[in-house]
């Protein structure tokens, strides 16, 4: 079983995680700026994504249903579940067809952008799934508290990561020539990628936000319980999948191929 | 009429109206602080009306209330999930229900609205292709800011999406009202997101209809950039129009496949499902994942004429044949998402009326979900002369000419579930037996336009425009009317005129062969594909006026059966026991059915389709367990 009854040790998983996390993304950020390596960066990807998948995700939880009674909360969340994945399965097509976009339009060339803008931006993003998952966990054990000062921290860096995006790599990206200027658009396919997968990206960032603020607000009335949380399970995995897209779209952003004008 | 204008639709439509102008207003408001021309052609410029469409749509859903109990959610009020209906009679259809038969019946009814509008547009440019040369739309006249030739574009390009959402909506219909009632739910896993899923495809389909008043577009339903990227206005609430209606596909498959996973009663393992929902839950994998990827080819070019973005503008950089890619990705598998509810109907009900075994049940629901799943990997057969790559074009030949193997299967089982069977043929089982012989028709006629070699000759013919409407009439059409005259009772307690449905089937399948061969003929002499007119020394002017004939007579069934289908609610014959002598659960039951489903949970017991053989049947009622009330 993967995940323990213990808090201590749930948050210690968090950590460890966390830790891998991160030095595969510095791994990552030093193999693209020291050698051209696109399938290692893919690897790379691939394992953060299912570290996030199993530990942060808890995607295992789908196995665990309690079939014998239809009506109680825990058959409901088992339902919930299956639907929840669903859809983020459905949401996972868009964000490949901007990929299957990116790979066609762009290839083996990227814009020209802010590479320590990028690596802050994705630490943020980072940042904020270890504190989703300590929210996550402090709630499970019953610890309203805990949710709630973990859930602001995990806010405030998805607010960061936001307006990083929208606010000053937008505006930088326009000063490297990505769009000429608005209102007279003759933006090509590398200003025209950009946006629009960095834009979708963040529009569900956007979207994570309100969830958290639902949730948070809701805990503070006391609707959640450790037993009835299912929200704030669902609230938190949507985060987690917001973080897993920017898994894949930092490198093809910013890291595969050569940077063009 | 009071009732009315209080009703869910009524406040939403209203409240759609309020939107447009709102997000129109917030646009051209703008626009001149930056230097920008407030006004255009349309009254609003194209910028204004997108923003305008895209919050109608959201303000339809917040004015309808159907989204009230997610505000209240998010509030922190727990509202139940299973309200008892307010409404009675006609006013519960109009209103928000979260009972999933009322809710099946919105989507059916709807789904028979859009069918008349688009089968109205089909009649005026079918009448306009009676003879070569333009007769009445002229190049002189002007409507809509469009000229007679402008206007037949959009009539034809929109009779395609209105057929393709009200597909869509009709499969719904059907799905949303049987698949519980066969798995012996009490509701859908998820009746919120149910109702949601059904009253966003209303402003999606106001949205379309929008696209006809301001300047119409011109590129056929599939809307390729370059021409879609400088079509008029109407192209955008189009794009608009068909993303807003996706999200109706996508949410419903969600919940059909939750709940065919989590809903079953006791004893229903997968092997004793019933056919239509293996059909469903095949349907609901295709419309849950592909869709996403029409919604995003549409909004890259509805932003690249927004924004310039130049995605799809080889001038900047673009790839067109990109776009195709995206769309197809969606629009091919689209097709077994039409068909693959119906072929399901034609397996549910052949039993029931040939009082024998299903031939081969596990093949078929295997059959369902090989063709989904095969559907995944044959959309470039829609781009062999799209100029992409020249080596993709055989693995496409090749995948989609596998998929004449599971729809084979299919075939080969109805037959020998027919084979030898006491036949009788009331009006549900003749379109059943009309779906299948049409079916076979546009089986046959697809793999000559799967094969490379005959696909350049017959790319954009008429031919290919035969060979679609005998899919989807056979896929669709036929068991759709067969699913409506099956379960009509179940709905009312009351049946359907049997001479009446007799009429309208031995009207209409004789039509629609000449209909359907006739356009294979006039394409294969060299008649092309959405253009208003023809060349007179192509000799097929005759052959184009019988094709006018015919569409209208099948227009004319058509009315007969909304007659009918009207009349029978309340004059039709009662019928509340089993009228079909069928296994299924929900005829184990009095018609109509009851608000909470079974009163009784039911236990799987048999085997679903063993008609004619003495056995304890498929299912047992039991007593319901002594646990307390909720």
């Amino acid at each position: 079983m993967a995940h323990s009854q213990n808090k201590s040790s749930d948050l210690g998983q968090g950590v460890v995680i966390f830790v891998y996390l991160t030095v595969l993304t510095i791994l990552e950020y030093f193999v693209a700026v020291s050698f051209n390596a696109t399938s290692l960066l893919i690897v790379v990807a691939v394992i953060k994504a299912a570290l996030v998948m199993y530990y942060y995700m808890h995607i295992y939880k789908l196995n665990e249903t309690d079939e014998s009674d239809e009506n109680s909360y825990e058959y409901k969340t088992g339902t919930n579940r299956i639907g929840l994945w669903l859809f983020l399965l459905s949401d996972a097509f868009v964000f490949a067809g901007l990929l299957v976009m990116r790979s066609n339009l762009l290839g083996l060339t990227r814009p020209h952008l802010n590479q320590v803008l990028g690596l802050g931006v994705t630490a943020v993003l980072l940042i904020s799934s270890f504190f989703m998952n300590r929210g996550e966990t402090a709630m499970k054990h019953g610890d309203i508290k805990g949710f709630m000062n973990n859930t602001i921290i995990t806010f405030v860096l998805g607010l960061g990561f936001l307006l990083g995006v929208v606010l000053v790599e937008w505006r930088l990206a326009a000063h490297e020539g990505l769009v000429a200027s608005f209102g007279n658009p003759t933006v090509g396919p590398l200003g025209g990628v950009f946006y629009m997968m960095t834009g979708m990206h963040a529009f569900h960032v956007f979207t994570g936000l309100i969830f958290l603020g639902v949730v948070w607000n809701n805990a503070r009335k006391g609707v959640y319980t450790a037993e009835k949380h299912y929200p704030v399970e669902a609230a938190a995995v949507y985060w987690h999948f917001v973080d897993l897209v920017w898994i894949f779209f930092y490198p093809a952003l910013y890291l595969i191929g050569t940077a063009v004008q | 009429m009071k009732g009315f204008f209080s009703s869910a639709l009524a406040r939403g439509l209203f409240w759609q109206l309020i939107g447009t102008l709102v997000g129109a207003g917030i646009v051209t408001g703008i626009r001149p602080l930056m230097g920008l021309n407030a006004l255009d052609t349309f009254f609003f410029t194209e910028p204004a009306w997108v923003l305008g469409g895209f919050f109608g749509a959201l303000f339809f859903l917040g004015g309808s209330g159907v989204v009230s109990d997610w505000y209240k959610w998010a509030r922190g009020i727990d509202t139940p999930e299973h309200h008892e209906d307010h409404h009675t009679g006609a006013a519960k259809y109009i209103n928000v229900s979260l009972d999933h038969k009322v809710i099946g019946i919105q989507y059916t009814i709807t789904a028979l609205v859009l069918i008349g509008i688009g089968g109205l547009f089909a009649l005026i440019f079918r009448t306009e292709l009676a003879s070569s040369q333009l007769q009445f739309l002229t190049t002189d006249m002007k409507l809509f800011n469009q000229n007679g030739p402008q206007l037949y574009n959009t009539l034809m390009s929109l009779h395609g999406m209105i057929m393709i959402v009200s597909i869509l909506l009709g499969t719904a219909g059907f799905i949303n009202y049987v698949v519980p009632l066969l798995l012996g739910a009490q509701d859908m896993a998820f009746p919120r997101l149910n109702a949601f899923s059904f009253w966003i495809a209303v402003p999606a389909a106001v949205l379309l209809l929008m696209s006809l008043f301001l300047g119409g577009f011109d590129t056929g339903w599939t809307g390729y950039p370059p021409l879609s990227a400088r079509a008029p206005v109407g192209m955008q609430m189009f794009f608009l129009g068909v993303f807003v209606a996706g999200w109706s596909s996508i949410l419903g498959s969600l919940n059909v496949i939750v709940t065919v996973l989590r809903m079953r009663a006791k004893g229903m393992t997968a092997w004793r499902l019933p056919i239509l929902v293996w059909a469903a839950l095949a349907t609901a994998l295709i419309a849950l994942t592909a869709t996403q990827l029409i919604g995003l080819s549409f909004q890259l070019v509805m932003f690249q004429r927004l924004f310039g973005m130049g995605f799809f503008d080889p001038a900047k950089g673009g790839n067109p044949v990109l776009f195709q890619h995206l769309f197809w990705f969606y629009s091919h598998p689209a097709v077994y998402v039409f068909i693959l509810p119906g072929l399901g109907v034609i397996s549910e009900l052949l039993p029931v009326f040939v009082r024998k075994p299903l031939f081969g049940y596990r093949w078929i629901a295997m059959s369902s979900l090989g063709i989904a799943l095969v559907g995944f990997v044959v959309w470039a057969h829609h781009m062999y002369t799209s100029g992409m790559n020249e080596y993709l074009r055989l693995p496409f030949m090749y995948s989609t000419l596998l998929v004449a193997i599971p729809t084979g299967v299919k075939f080969f089982s109805w037959v020998a579930t027919i084979w030898k069977g006491k036949i009788s043929t009331p009006t549900p089982m003749l379109f059943v037996l009309g779906g299948i012989v049409v079916f076979l028709l546009g089986g046959l006629s697809g793999p000559p336009n799967a094969t490379v070699s005959t696909d350049l000759q017959l790319q954009d013919t008429y031919w290919i425009v035969g060979h679609f409407h005998d899919t989807i009439f056979g896929g669709f059409v036929f068991p759709f009317f067969a699913a409506i005259y099956y379960w009509f009772p179940k709905a009312t307690g009351r049946r359907m005129n049997e001479t009446l449905g007799k009429i309208h089937f031995w009207l209409m399948t004789p039509s629609f062969f000449v209909l359907s061969l006739g356009m294979m003929y006039v394409g294969l002499l060299g008649m092309r594909r959405r253009i208003v007119d023809y060349d007179p020394a192509l000799g097929i002017d005759n052959a184009h006026f019988i094709l006018t004939i015919a569409a209208f007579l099948i227009a004319l069934s058509v009315i007969i059966f909304l007659y009918n289908f009207f009349n029978s609610i309340k004059n039709g014959e009662k019928a509340e026991g089993n009228l079909w002598n069928s296994r299924s659960p929900e005829w184990q039951v009095p018609s109509p059915m009851p608000a909470h489903n079974y009163e009784q949970p039911f236990e799987v017991v048999g085997e679903p389709y063993d008609y004619g053989l003495n056995d304890g049947g498929f299912v047992k009622f039991v007593e319901p367990a002594k646990s307390k009330k909720h």
